[in-house]
């Protein structure tokens, strides 16, 4: 999609500022040269010109071809075209300039002002072009660019790639401080700034930071008096145990994860071929139930990715919704092929960026159309996943042991009512534009009955009616394009395929076929073709074994970040060589060790982190060196304060006023619907429009992978709180219940504002707001005023945060 | 990276995390001097629009019956001579001439469409363009293309790049306003990766009161003064919250936030409310809910909203179209025609970029015998104000309107211009996401220097 063109402006600024700071000499200069050929020239040769001046036209016309440097230069019938050095003599110019003086091309029109700028620059540098490699001088210029950039052997010596190992433990100012092995990483890093931790945080605090990040709800009352006064050793222990084995833990940390995975119920557009699944929802309850299981991420990620290939039992197919619910667009059948095949090509690419961002944290699909600028990954790299992908099919499918055929018929009985209704209407149209043109009628009428027949026949067919999910399964996927008038999509179970290179990222411009393989970087050298299937268990299991230490530094680098509010690496998504470089690199290493000896246990992981003296500090900002020298927080002397994700926040609410509907799993409820109570994590989740708190709050937009939330701050989050019905309605609920009500008694009331306080906010009221809540309440004490109140406290940004 | 890059990105991320709502600016912050005042913002380019106004015609209006007149197709009318063999979305027959005359209009003589006789009135300050190029023939993907230069639904809109770049003139309104009937929000007004205030606050002008236009506007149940009170109290405990944080930014842009929202329901109330004006002018917009967004539209460049988005649809006529794009022409000729009027007689037309257009036209051809299919090889949009020179046509299309063939403007050059006129280098304005720098222009997009006057 849109990482096709990752020419970035950031790489022009390379190229530019790299001729700025060293002398040119003249090989330098060549290389620029022909690093501009490639970059401005000859795309638009490939685009423009070859059709017609290249090798494989019958006969290349006016006798010119661009397609290799000797024959460029060689010019054509009307003799050389290119005069190096000299754009104002050159033919080239005066045709592509519509000069007047020469023939005007290319004939579809004029190409932009500053194309035409670009080929007199490239003249004037001596039209500078990589040399023919072949001695009759026909190295096409058209095929892939030379693998000139990518040097495999000396990318894996990048950061990211290396072997993770548990490090040394560095010496510290205050060897008592420490509680884990992280404390001792962080607390050295603040002791070479000369940085003092803050304080631990207080009770209170602590534990409404305990189960909010680890459950996503808020503590009771009674939960923080109890944990306040219990002065035992492993109180926090305890309480971390008790909630790593809540079951709303599987909630809370399967959220996040689904944001890594763009769960959502339906797709971009709603046309007639991307209609929503049906299934979607047993992949999230999948996700939730491993999280509590704790099954290790390994094997989260493999069955993610090929649980169908796997023996297991026929519910955890259900893991393959990773893939199941992909977006995917609309594929009008009457569009030609060409068209469908690039909607169907990004597609993959959405995928196999989700995968490679999501698991590995690289940025694979920059290699869609050339090989990545910065990163050792190659177009052959790319093609080679992206066989993966061609070899996949999207299907629903039943979650227990059922016949072969009833599962297939699932799929293809809901793509032949969708065809079948579109042929119908075709036909049906068809045959009204003959009336009007006063054209024979009678062979659409008869097409659209046939047709019509053909669709009530699928239509009354018996389908399977057990549980069923949105997943994937081995076979091939095709683009028919043989009826002109109608392009189909073929899917040929057990016939995977390998892709060819799609020159410049065009799928109607195919290159050399690429075996589906693992990227090379990671491998062995050389890569190992898959041998089973799609590939898709062989590429999960080349992630968590060639690839683990950077699996798991990508993974441990996430959980990080979702406990702290910032992780190591602050792009989550991105290791390679533009992603930022971890601030604690032995930590990220010592973890990432730890975590794959752990069994790539998350909740081993969690407890590592939450027991930390790291984690476990005050937030509160302290001014003056510490702000001055690390205004972000990078060195961690101070938990980050952070904002509670939308849906953890509309849980607390539905939580503190005692509203929350426990029931969990199955069918999504829509969010916007006042009566619907359960946790958020079960409202429907939709690319379409989503639930206004979602939108409003940051929730992120999940039509593609998401590396981290990106919180906004406006004055439409702030009317939703004030005037939208979900905090009043709220608000009604707490007054309506056993709390304050109408009261003459002042002492009676003051009690009643504490109870309100300690409820939502989970303290006592300091005597001004005391003061200023008997006032808000008014002499009346009305209903209202205490609604007003509740409604309020319910608002604060003290209740949106989690110290 | 160079250090410099480093820090614009790190100022980047940290602004688009703790902005202080809509007057809060990513990118105009790195523009600006250190002259905190929103006027006199630093752009790229001297500033020849402040605004703009994008009347989006939902559907593809046909250029051949409204702003491109092609004589040539009455002669070949039912034949399919060779330059029309272009593929389209359906299936379509022998050319279909228009039943609509064109005339001269104006000292420029632009030729327009009798469906459009109030716009007309004001050709000379329009620039017609007649060699737009589109991105795709489907709906979606090619308004998605129209609007962030992508077929995808994941890159942000025109108006959020505008909103990102300039930043709204007004403290207590959003930069970026997409007016529409109906409550479903455009799909076309998202801020994708760019921080999610950029993204077009959504009015819907199927209604008349401001509380009913824009969503938790109002509170039902307090009265103002309550309310105030109550915000008093919450702002209260935020602050207390605020000082034993430490002096948090984050929760310094929420307190703020929450006094602008305090006041917004009060601003944008005003802005909303028609009845404000007068017979007269509401008279000459004439009935209906566009042209309520038409004037609406007006009162919010008065405000200093950087980029509204309006909205109209229905004009994919497949069929019949003959009959039914009248209705449509009828609907927005004389709002649109009051609109630039309205504009230019109080000064506004100068510094407001008016654009008109669909997301592609319409093919010469016809389709269920009197339609139109999707024809996205060339069609006709036009200018106004902004800097635009009037009174002019740009490019043009084949003898029979199919496809561009002289000048072709593709929706990149549009986007170049637009964020040209506002100040703005198409190839400067950047944002990075998912590794590398966006910008809205993806690798293309030349400035249309002919155009600007």
């Amino acid at each position: 999609m849109c990482l096709r063109h990752c020419l970035t402006t950031l790489s022009l600024v390379f190229l530019v500022t790299s001729r700025l700071d060293s002398p040119a000499t003249a090989a330098d200069a060549d290389i620029d040269g022909i690093e501009f050929f490639e970059k401005r020239i000859r795309p638009v040769l490939v685009q423009h010109c070859f059709e017609c001046h290249a090798t494989k036209p019958k006969k290349s016309k006016g006798g010119l071809r661009l397609d290799s440097k000797r024959a460029a230069l060689a010019g054509g019938d009307s003799g050389p075209v290119i005069m190096p050095g000299k754009p104002d003599e050159s033919l080239l110019i005066d045709a592509v300039a519509y000069g007047g003086e020469f023939v005007d091309m290319p004939p579809s029109g004029k190409l932009p002002d500053r194309v035409i700028a670009d080929f007199r620059t490239w003249i004037a540098l001596g039209a500078p072009m990589p040399d023919d490699k072949t001695s009759d001088g026909t190295q096409p210029a058209s095929s892939p660019a030379p693998q000139k950039t990518v040097d495999i052997e000396a990318g894996r010596s990048f950061w990211s790639f290396q072997p993770v190992s548990q490090q040394p433990l560095p010496n510290v100012s205050n060897a008592d401080w420490p509680q884990q092995r992280l404390d001792w990483f962080v607390l050295a890093k603040l002791d070479e700034q000369q940085l003092e931790p803050n304080p631990p945080a207080d009770r209170r605090t602590l534990l409404r930071r305990l189960d909010l990040d680890l459950t996503g709800l808020p503590p009771t009352p009674d939960d923080v008096d109890a944990f306040v006064s219990d002065a035992s050793p492993d109180a926090i222990e305890r309480v971390v145990d008790r909630l790593l084995c809540s079951p709303h833990y599987g909630e809370r940390w399967g959220r996040h994860w689904l944001d890594v995975a763009r769960y959502a119920e339906d797709n971009p557009t709603g046309e007639s071929t991307c209609q929503p699944p049906p299934f979607p929802w047993p992949y999230r309850d999948w996700v939730i139930r491993t999280h509590n299981d704790d099954l290790p991420y390994d094997e989260f990620v493999r069955r993610q990715l090929a649980a169908d290939l796997m023996d297991l039992p026929p519910e955890e197919i259900a893991a393959t919704g990773f893939l199941g619910l992909s977006p995917v667009y609309h594929k009008e059948p009457k569009l030609s092929g060409e068209v469908i095949r690039v909607i169907v090509a990004d597609e993959w690419d959405e995928r196999l960026d989700t995968i490679s961002r999501g698991f590995l944290g690289l940025t694979v699909a920059c290699a869609r159309c050339h090989d990545h600028k910065f990163d050792p990954i190659t177009t052959r790299d790319y093609y080679a996943l992206a066989g993966v992908m061609a070899s996949t099919q999207l299907v629903e499918w039943p979650l227990v042991n059922a016949s072969l055929a009833d599962a297939e018929a699932l799929t293809k009985t809901r793509e032949a009512i969708v065809d079948y209704n579109l042929r119908v209407s075709y036909a049906k149209a068809m045959q009204t534009a003959a009336e009007i043109e006063k054209q024979p009628t009678e062979p659409f009428e008869k097409l659209a009955k046939e047709y019509q027949k053909t669709l009530d026949d699928w239509k009354s067919r018996k389908l399977f009616d057990g549980p069923i999910a949105n997943v994937v399964r081995d076979a091939g996927v095709w683009v028919d394009d043989h009826d002109p008038d109608w392009t189909n999509m073929v899917y040929r179970a057990g016939e995977p395929r390998n892709l060819p290179v799609f020159v410049r990222g065009n799928p109607n411009n195919p290159g050399d076929t690429v075996p589906r393989r693992f990227l090379e970087v990671l491998s062995d050298s050389p890569a190992r073709p898959f041998k089973h299937g799609s590939g898709r268990l062989e590429l999960a299991d080349a992630i968590v074994t060639d690839a683990a230490p950077l699996a798991a530094r990508v993974i441990v680098n996430r959980v990080w970040g979702w406990h702290f509010g910032q992780p190591l690496v602050r792009t989550p998504g991105n290791f390679g060589a533009l992603g930022e470089r971890p601030s604690h690199p032995e930590l990220l290493d010592d973890l990432a060790a730890r975590f794959i000896a752990s069994g790539w246990s998350l909740k081993w992981l969690h407890r590592e982190i939450v027991l930390s003296t790291t984690w476990q500090q005050s937030s509160r900002i302290r001014d003056g060196r510490p702000t001055e020298v690390d205004p972000d927080n990078r060195l961690l002397w101070r938990m980050n304060r952070r904002r509670l994700e939308a849906e953890v926040w509309r849980d607390a609410v539905l939580a503190t006023i005692g509203q929350l509907d426990g029931h969990m799993f199955g069918k999504s409820d829509s969010i916007d619907d006042e009566k619907n109570h359960r946790r958020t994590i079960y409202g429907t989740i939709t690319r379409q429009n989503p639930a206004d708190v979602l939108r409003l709050f940051d929730f992120p937009d999940a039509k593609r992978h998401s590396d981290q939330r990106t919180l906004t701050t406006s004055p439409l989050q702030q009317l939703y709180l004030l005037n939208g019905p979900f905090l009043q309605q709220a608000a009604d609920h707490v007054v309506n219940g056993p709390l304050p009500g109408s009261t003459d008694d002042s002492d009676a009331r003051s009690d009643s504002v504490q109870q309100l306080f300690r409820t939502i906010l989970l303290r006592e009221p300091t005597t001004d707001e005391l003061d200023a809540s008997l006032r808000l309440i008014g002499d009346e004490s009305t209903q209202q005023g205490w609604q007003i109140l509740a409604h309020s406290l319910l608002a604060t940004n003290e209740f949106l945060y989690s110290d | 990276m160079t250090e410099l890059q480093r820090q614009l990105c790190s100022r980047r991320q940290a602004l688009g995390s703790i902005g202080a709502g809509f007057g809060a600016l990513a990118m105009s912050d790195l523009l600006r001097t250190a002259d905190s005042s929103l006027v006199g913002a630093r752009t790229h380019f001297p500033q020849r629009a402040k605004h703009v106004i994008f009347l989006f015609m939902s559907g593809g209006p046909s250029h051949l019956d409204l702003l491109d007149p092609k004589p040539l197709i009455k002669q070949y009318a039912g034949q399919r001579p060779g330059e029309v063999q272009l593929r389209t979305e359906r299936k379509t027959g022998g050319l279909l001439p228009s039943p609509f005359r064109f005339a001269a209009r104006g000292e420029s003589g632009i030729e327009v469409s009798e469906l459009l006789p109030h716009l007309a009135g004001c050709a000379d300050d329009l620039c017609v363009l007649r060699s737009v190029v589109g991105g795709n023939p489907n709906h979606a993907p090619a308004a998605n293309w129209l609007f962030s230069g992508r077929i995808d639904q994941i890159h942000p809109s025109l108006g959020a790049w505008t909103s990102y770049g300039l930043g709204s003139e007004n403290q207590n309104l959003p930069g970026f306003v997409s007016l529409k009937k109906g409550s479903t929000a455009s799909r076309y007004v998202r801020s994708g990766y760019l921080p999610g205030r950029h993204q077009g606050t959504p009015i819907d002008v199927g209604h008349d009161s401001p509380e009913k236009m824009i969503a938790h506007l109002r509170n039902e149940s307090l009265s103002t003064e309550v309310q105030q009170k109550q915000v008093d109290f919450i702002q209260q405990l935020n602050r207390r919250y605020q000082q034993n944080a430490g002096g948090d930014a984050a929760l310094e842009a929420r307190i703020e936030a929450m006094e602008t929202a305090f006041r917004m329901q009060f601003t944008a109330g005003e802005a909303c409310d028609l009845n404000r004006e007068s017979k007269t002018i509401r008279e000459s917009y004439g009935e209906g809910w566009f042209a309520n967004g038409c004037l609406l539209a007006r009162r919010l460049v008065e405000r200093g909203v950087r980029y509204i988005h309006l909205e109209h649809s229905r004009w994919d006529h497949h069929e019949h179209i003959s009959r039914e794009i009248p209705k449509m022409a009828a609907e927005i000729d004389q709002p649109i025609a009051a609109l630039l009027r309205d504009l230019k007689q109080r000064g506004l037309l100068e510094e407001t970029l008016v654009v008109w257009g669909g997301e592609f036209g319409r093919t010469p051809v016809s389709e269920n015998g009197d339609g139109r299919d999707h024809n996205h090889y060339g069609f006709s949009m036009w200018l106004a104000g902004g800097g635009i020179r009037g009174g002019t046509t740009y490019g043009k299309t084949d003898d029979f309107g199919f496809k561009a063939v002289e000048d072709r403007v593709s929706v990149h050059d549009l986007h170049a211009t637009i964020l040209h006129q506002l100040g703005l280098d198409h190839e400067r304005l950047t944002y990075r996401y998912s590794g590398r720098d966006f910008r809205l222009t993806d690798l293309y997009g030349d400035v249309i220097g002919d155009i600007l006057a």
